[in-house]
């Protein structure tokens, strides 16, 4: 295909290969005159400009010459590296003359370009060489067997190659060999080739066809092989190019015959040996292989001769070519269409004729139509054999999992015909491991997880933690698989209420001496001064007097002890009051710890003591809502604090054992996406997970939406390390997020877990097949681009429980529309699982008023079973749950899938690997014989959106174990009681006071439940039922009294008084 | 860092110009002078020829894996001016499309992000670029840029699928509004970036810093950052790094990853975009990584034949 075209009759030289941009420099040829006959000469440099479509070459500058030439090459002799244009151009002129110019001082307008001139010829100088290997050496051909060794350098003396050749002819050729630096060829019209040997300084052989015809005008030396060469013939009787082998320089070891008339000139590709060039006066331009005789290429030309032709260095796919014609075309020889050529046609047409309107007719001409489709001749086809630079010989592609494909082809194999047979062509799968350390550390989780070594996990990132901030982290997480988990956690906050016992005995045994020396006689006042006054009102059994009367002369404490005989209305008002006048700095903490009201610490509390805080919230508050206090805690760290204590509310989701929270928060303190800093996070996030599903009985599977990106982030990580298998143990299990569904899919067939044949080529993504001929739905979703995207996300936005999404015998036989909705209904019936473990909550026979609190609690331990689950996400999977499967037999569709047979080979002996009688279950889980499998759950069943409604529970506490069966007639009887009271309650303020009641009992039925109530007060409390039977509440009240005087204070002041208020109220409304 | 976990003795006849895996990474697809295309499944260590598939009357250069979304199809291109389609039907392969649109060698072939839909984007030596969509029923709708690259484009490689707004994640149920780009790289010594404007192809960006032809281009995959990389290669030695930061995708900024000695004539990012393969510079792989200072240090230096890498030591990184 032709590329550019310049309008000169001239000899050209590439610039070198190490120059760019590429040059091309022209010099008025001295054997042909151009059609203008003008005896003017001229050295003009073009650059050559690719990204410009356009046939026209940018002349970059013009040197008028004295001389024409005959020869002309672009040496790299003193070339710099770089944009700057260097190197020197070597002329050969008409008298003998050899003239040096530098192109730079040409492209920049310097009048005074010559380096240097000698005329040291005899006639003119047609052939000229420079040496690859000393680029300052220039051979030079002229008349009378001249043959000089020019040195850049030292330009000044030539040298010879030896003795003049006899008898003496014109040089019409010369070439350094291009394997050994100091062999030099030169040949002559008369058909005579010459090798010199310039260290022996004499020919060493001499090369001549029998026939004495050949007529030589071109001389190449193989770029490869040192003792071949080959001499073309101008003659056309003889039109050859003869190749020769020294080695055997009696006959051509080939003759390449493929022109028609004589050869003008020809040139060898250095970049590829089998490509040699040749022009002839049969007007083709010829591109032959001399190794095989093969023409591989005919350019397309027009019918005029070439003269000369080159190749250019640098772009090894194009040449040039010097016409007589008066044109200098520049082709590429990898084919393409013509559409330039003709393009430039058309505008030198349009701007010979002027503007569109060249006949001024007011009309423009309609724009030309090119004829689009100008048959086969337009296209031009590339070379027949592919050239050298265009094989690629090596390569090394990532794929998925971190592996590196890679191959390559020795270069002795480039050679042509060398042990081709032998070559072993191999391509080796390398795996590539960038993040040592990480996999390590990941490897350590792993085996923590595995053998649920987590204290000792812990205890090691504690001793290694280089700072503080993270050693308190891994203290944090460590005590939640330790006993007494809260009080270890004071203990970190640096409370220990040893420490403070320690520091109260001394004023204790002083307090108990004072209290001695007060039991004296005394006498009772009954003045009217306030003592007075309060004694009359004690007298009268007035308290709430006697209290007002302290309260007023500031006797707190005197007021507080009366307002506890008073009872608990009166305390609770005083201590109101009390609280209301005191203003000390730690009124609002007591006022806290008395009323319990922590949510006001933790909401209103200076966040420099957030330390404090957490203590009051782990020393006082109740089991359930702990966590959320410690989450508010946090939040407020989060939302209010400086840098610092932000990152310090992670303590806080650590206590509260909220993962989520701790994500977004570490999230946000670590800057960052390097493999470590996420391992640090996954560390924790791991670790603190599985101590809320021992401790907290929570789904073992919920994941939030940003810990679920962090952990498919991880394990992309793992995955792009090559560890598929540990990326799939924590990639989420129940997730909906595609890309994650995506990525498991990915990771198992990575692993190779699909039985090889017809089920693993069934891709899950399978729905866009593309048969030939298929109509219908498939034709239909292909149509636009998007089409197959939506399909493709569609699938992924409600995407089956990752265990689903394999089942390759279910898909295979199905069409793939089918297959997709098979797909859903698999998913509907998983969905359908959690609404039946309902059940068993009847069973509890507990009260109405509990049943509430059970509902929610019960499904956790009955979240989805999944299919396939990770040891590390789900060590507690259930074993009732799987046990509670239906048998897959009555199941349609998609039940088959449910059989273990489907799971990836792994996972079930993962999950073996935990074994159910290990698991720490809670002992109100439900035993199976009381959830045998029922109907209710079975396949098919309608649902609703079981699965969202039950995920979106709030995680808390639940572990509560249940109330001893002997000991359920208190619970009963009191919530009955209050019922009824509440029936007959008139005033909202007795109503509410009777609702307190009933949840405040609640630390009853806890203490119940861990059986820690003596036996006297749970005798003394089956009394007090007895008495409510009878509906003789004075006795209960009796009892009662009895009761809260022979025990211990601390062991009944959290429900004995609330009982007061509801044998009270009960007697009082006598229901 | 990198042990050669599998050998694979291809049986090729000649020159192997390229192997690529599947996207599962199970599947190996190699291709070369000696004109086949051979499938090997390679999981779990194992080489087992799965289809040698005969069809192309040149050197095959490169093979691309579509996404399996759309089934087991693999496209081929080579110097007989072909691009074949072949796909695996009830477990043999079989050539299912044809594509003889270009005048000279197809030299590159890569599938766009499979959110598109299944678009082959070929590379050939006649300077244009070729944009293959299927359309249902076995049709495939060809869109065809002249003149990319004058007297030839060597690679072409797509822009990963991402959303303008919103770059890391795309509200689920909205159709989402693609811009489709790719990156072309060739004899002019460019690289080029290509974006579809209504329908049209249109060159949006010339990526100018080759002294040589452009052997290869490779846009590294996304990784939910807003910044866009792309590596070239080129026959002058040198592999660049190019960075986009700005959404609109107008400001390439280059630097230079190395300038090795000799002709570089592949680029291949890792799945996480973190490590570039450099294959090339007297037939040697290296892999180079960007350390947090934003500087591209070679991590290693790939020795196949002999199973095991040598790190490369401070004086050899010199020496290139």
């Amino acid at each position: 295909m032709k590329l550019k075209e310049i309008d000169r009759t001239a000899m050209q030289a590439w610039s070198p290969a190490q120059q760019h941009p590429i040059y091309l420099a022209t010099g008025t040829s001295a054997q042909q005159l151009d059609a203008t006959f003008s005896t003017s000469a001229s050295l003009e440099i073009f650059e050559l400009d690719l990204s410009d479509p356009s046939l026209d070459m940018k002349s970059c500058a013009t040197f008028s010459s004295s001389c024409r030439y005959h020869k002309l090459i672009w040496g790299p002799h003193s070339m710099t590296s770089g944009e700057t244009v260097s190197g020197v151009l070597i002329a050969g002129g008409e008298n003998g003359n050899v003239i040096l110019y530098d192109p730079a001082k040409i492209i920049t307008g310097d009048t005074e370009v010559i380096i240097a001139q000698k005329d040291k010829h005899t006639g003119p100088v047609r052939a000229l060489d420079v040496n690859m290997f000393q680029t300052n050496l220039v051979a030079s051909g002229a008349n009378e067997s001249e043959i000089y060794i020019w040195d850049l350098n030292n330009f000044a003396t030539p040298m010879t190659p030896g003795v003049k050749t006899q008898p003496l002819e014109d040089i019409s050729c010369i070439a350094w060999n291009r394997q050994v630096q100091h062999i030099l060829a030169s040949a002559s019209p008369s058909g005579r080739a010459t090798v010199w040997d310039l260290r022996k300084n004499e020919p060493i052989i001499k090369v001549s066809d029998h026939n004495n015809r050949m007529h030589c005008s071109g001389l190449a030396w193989h770029p490869d092989v040192a003792t071949q060469m080959v001499l073309a013939s101008e003659d056309d009787r003889l039109p050859v190019i003869q190749m020769w082998d020294l080695r055997f320089a009696s006959s051509p070891l080939r003759v390449l015959e493929s022109h028609t008339r004589g050869i003008l000139a020809i040139a060898w590709s250095m970049v590829d040996s089998e490509l040699l060039l040749s022009c002839g006066k049969d007007a083709k331009i010829l591109c032959s292989n001399p190794n095989t005789g093969e023409v591989l290429y005919e350019l397309p030309t027009n019918t005029q001769w070439c003269f000369d032709i080159q190749w250019c260095p640098r772009n090894p796919a194009v040449l040039s070519a010097a016409s007589f014609d008066g044109r200098i075309s520049v082709y590429s020889i990898m084919g393409g269409s013509t559409d330039g050529l003709r393009q430039k046609q058309v505008d030198q047409l349009s701007s010979s004729f002027g503007n569109l309107d060249p006949f001024g007719m007011g009309q423009p001409l309609p724009p030309l139509q090119l004829p689009q489709q100008t048959g086969p001749q337009c296209i031009i086809l590339p070379l027949k054999k592919p050239p050298k630079w265009i094989r690629r010989p090596v390569g090394a592609s990532f794929s998925f999992g971190g592996k590196l494909v890679t191959f390559e082809n020795s270069k002795s194999q480039q050679q042509p015909g060398i042990e081709q047979q032998q070559q072993r062509h191999h391509v080796y799968l390398s795996q590539v491991v960038t993040e040592e350390e990480f996999l390590a550390r990941s490897n350590q989780l792993q085996e923590a997880v595995q053998s649920e070594g987590f204290v000792s996990y812990c205890q090691k990132k504690i001793d290694m933690a280089p700072a503080d901030f993270e050693k308190n982290v891994w203290a944090f997480l460590k005590v939640h698989f330790e006993e007494d988990s809260r009080v270890k956690y004071l203990d970190l906050l640096g409370y220990r209420k040893d420490d403070l016992r320690k520091k109260r005995v001394k004023d204790h045994t002083q307090e108990t001496e004072d209290l001695g020396s007060a039991k004296k006689t005394f006498n009772i006042s009954v003045s009217g001064d306030v003592d007075g006054l309060i004694t009359q009102a004690l007298l009268t059994g007035n308290f709430e007097s006697a209290v007002d009367l302290c309260l007023h002369d500031n006797r707190m404490a005197d007021a507080i002890i009366l307002a506890i005989a008073g009872g608990q209305e009166l305390l609770s008002r005083t201590q109101e009051k009390y609280f209301a006048k005191m203003q000390s700095k730690i009124t609002r903490l007591i006022t806290a710890v008395v009323k319990k009201n922590w949510k006001e610490i933790v909401q209103s509390c200076d966040l420099q003591n957030w330390r404090e805080a957490l203590a009051a919230v782990l020393t006082y508050a109740r089991p359930d809502e702990f966590a959320a206090l410690c989450d508010r805690l946090g939040n407020r760290l989060e939302s209010e604090g400086d840098s610092l204590l932000q990152t310090q509310a992670c303590l806080c989701y650590i206590c509260a054992g909220n993962v989520e929270k701790l994500v977004a928060c570490w999230t946000k303190a670590q800057d960052g996406n390097s493999p470590l800093s996420l391992q640090d996070l996954i560390e924790k996030v791991v670790i603190l997970r599985k101590a809320v599903q021992i401790t907290q009985d929570v789904d073992p599977n919920a994941v939030g939406a940003l810990l679920a990106e962090k952990m498919s982030q991880y394990a992309s990580l793992l995955a792009a390390q090559g560890s598929i298998a540990a990326a799939l143990t924590f990639l989420p299990v129940n997730t909906n997020q595609p890309n994650i569904t995506l990525l498991r899919d990915r990771l198992c067939r990575a692993q190779g877990e699909l039985p090889v044949g017809q089920e693993a080529l069934k891709a899950p993504y399978e729905r866009q097949p593309m048969p030939k001929g298929q109509a219908g739905p498939v034709v239909g979703q292909m149509q636009g681009p998007q089409a197959p995207a939506q399909q493709y996300y569609q699938q992924g936005d409600n995407p089956p429980p990752p265990g689903f999404i394999m089942p390759g015998a279910v898909n295979s036989n199905m069409p793939p529309q089918q297959a997709t909705s098979s797909n859903y209904s698999m998913y509907s019936q998983a969905g359908t699982r959690p609404a039946y473990p309902q059940r068993p909550q009847n069973g509890w026979n507990d009260p109405p008023a509990l049943n509430r609190a059970a509902k929610k609690k019960v499904p956790d331990n009955f979240l989805p079973p999944v299919p396939i689950t990770s040891p590390i996400m789900n060590p507690l999977a259930d074993p009732q749950s799987q046990i509670q499967q239906p048998p897959a037999p009555a199941a349609p569709l998609g039940a088959p899938s449910f059989q273990p047979l489907h799971l990836p080979a792994g996972q079930p002996v993962l999950q073996s690997g935990y074994p159910p009688a290990s698991q720490p279950l809670g002992p109100c889980v439900v035993p199976p014989t009381v959830s045998k499998p029922s109907t209710e759950g079975a396949p098919g069943a309608p649902i609703g959106n079981a699965i969202q409604h039950v995920q979106a529970l709030p995680t808390e506490k639940i572990t509560k174990k249940p109330i001893p069966e002997e000991h359920l007639i208190l619970k009963t009887t009191f919530e009955a009681l209050i019922q009824r009271c509440l029936l007959s309650a008139s005033d909202p303020q007795t109503k509410r006071k009777l609702d307190d009641a009933n949840k405040r009992l609640e630390f009853l039925y806890d203490k119940l439940r861990e059986q820690t109530l003596s036996p006297t007060i749970i005798s003394g409390l089956h009394n007090i039922v007895k008495s409510i039977e009878m509906r003789n509440y004075q006795e209960g009240l009796n009892i009662h009294t009895h009761i809260v005087s022979t025990s211990n204070f601390s062991e009944t002041s959290a429900f004995m008084p609330v009982l007061k208020v509801v044998l009270t109220q009960a007697n009082k409304l006598g229901v | 860092q990198v042990s050669v976990i599998n050998t694979v003795d291809t049986s090729h006849e000649d020159m192997i110009h390229d192997a690529q895996m599947d996207y599962y990474g199970t599947r190996l697809a190699t291709c070369s002078s000696d004109r086949s295309v051979k499938i090997f499944d390679v999981r779990n260590g194992g080489q087992i020829l799965i289809a040698d598939l005969r069809g192309h009357e040149g050197p095959v250069w490169q093979v691309a894996w579509a996404h399996p979304m759309y089934g087991n199809i693999l496209a081929s291109c080579s110097y007989d001016r072909k691009v074949i389609i072949w796909k695996e039907e009830n477990g043999t392969w079989e050539k299912t499309y044809e594509y003889t649109g270009h005048d000279s060698s197809v030299n590159s072939v890569c599938w766009a992000p499979h959110d598109y839909g299944l678009i082959l984007a070929c590379g050939s030596s006649d300077g244009a670029i070729s944009l293959l969509s299927y359309t249902g029923d076995g049709q495939w709708e060809v869109k065809k840029i002249s003149n990319a690259h004058t007297i030839g484009c060597n690679a072409v490689s797509w822009a990963p699928a991402v959303v303008p707004g919103s770059l890391i994640e795309q509200p689920s149920g909205q159709k989402p509004n693609y811009i489709k780009r790719f990156a072309s790289g060739g004899c002019d010594n460019l690289v080029k970036i290509w974006k579809e404007e209504d329908g049209q192809w249109k060159e949006e960006q010339k990526l100018e810093a080759h002294s040589d032809w452009v052997r290869d281009v490779a846009w590294a995959p996304s990784i939910g950052l807003p910044t866009s990389t792309i590596a070239s290669c080129s026959q002058d030695g040198r592999v660049f790094i190019w960075t986009c930061d700005d959404a609109s995708g107008n400001s390439w900024s280059p630097k230079l990853l190395h300038k090795f000695n000799d002709v570089v004539w592949h680029v291949s990012w890792s799945i996480t975009a973190n490590i570039l393969a450099v294959s090339g510079g007297d037939n040697k792989v290296t892999l180079w990584k960007e350390s947090v200072d934003g500087l591209w240090a070679c991590i290693s230096d790939v020795n196949k034949g002999q199973g095991g890498v040598s790190a490369i030591t401070e004086g050899q990184q010199n020496e290139q």
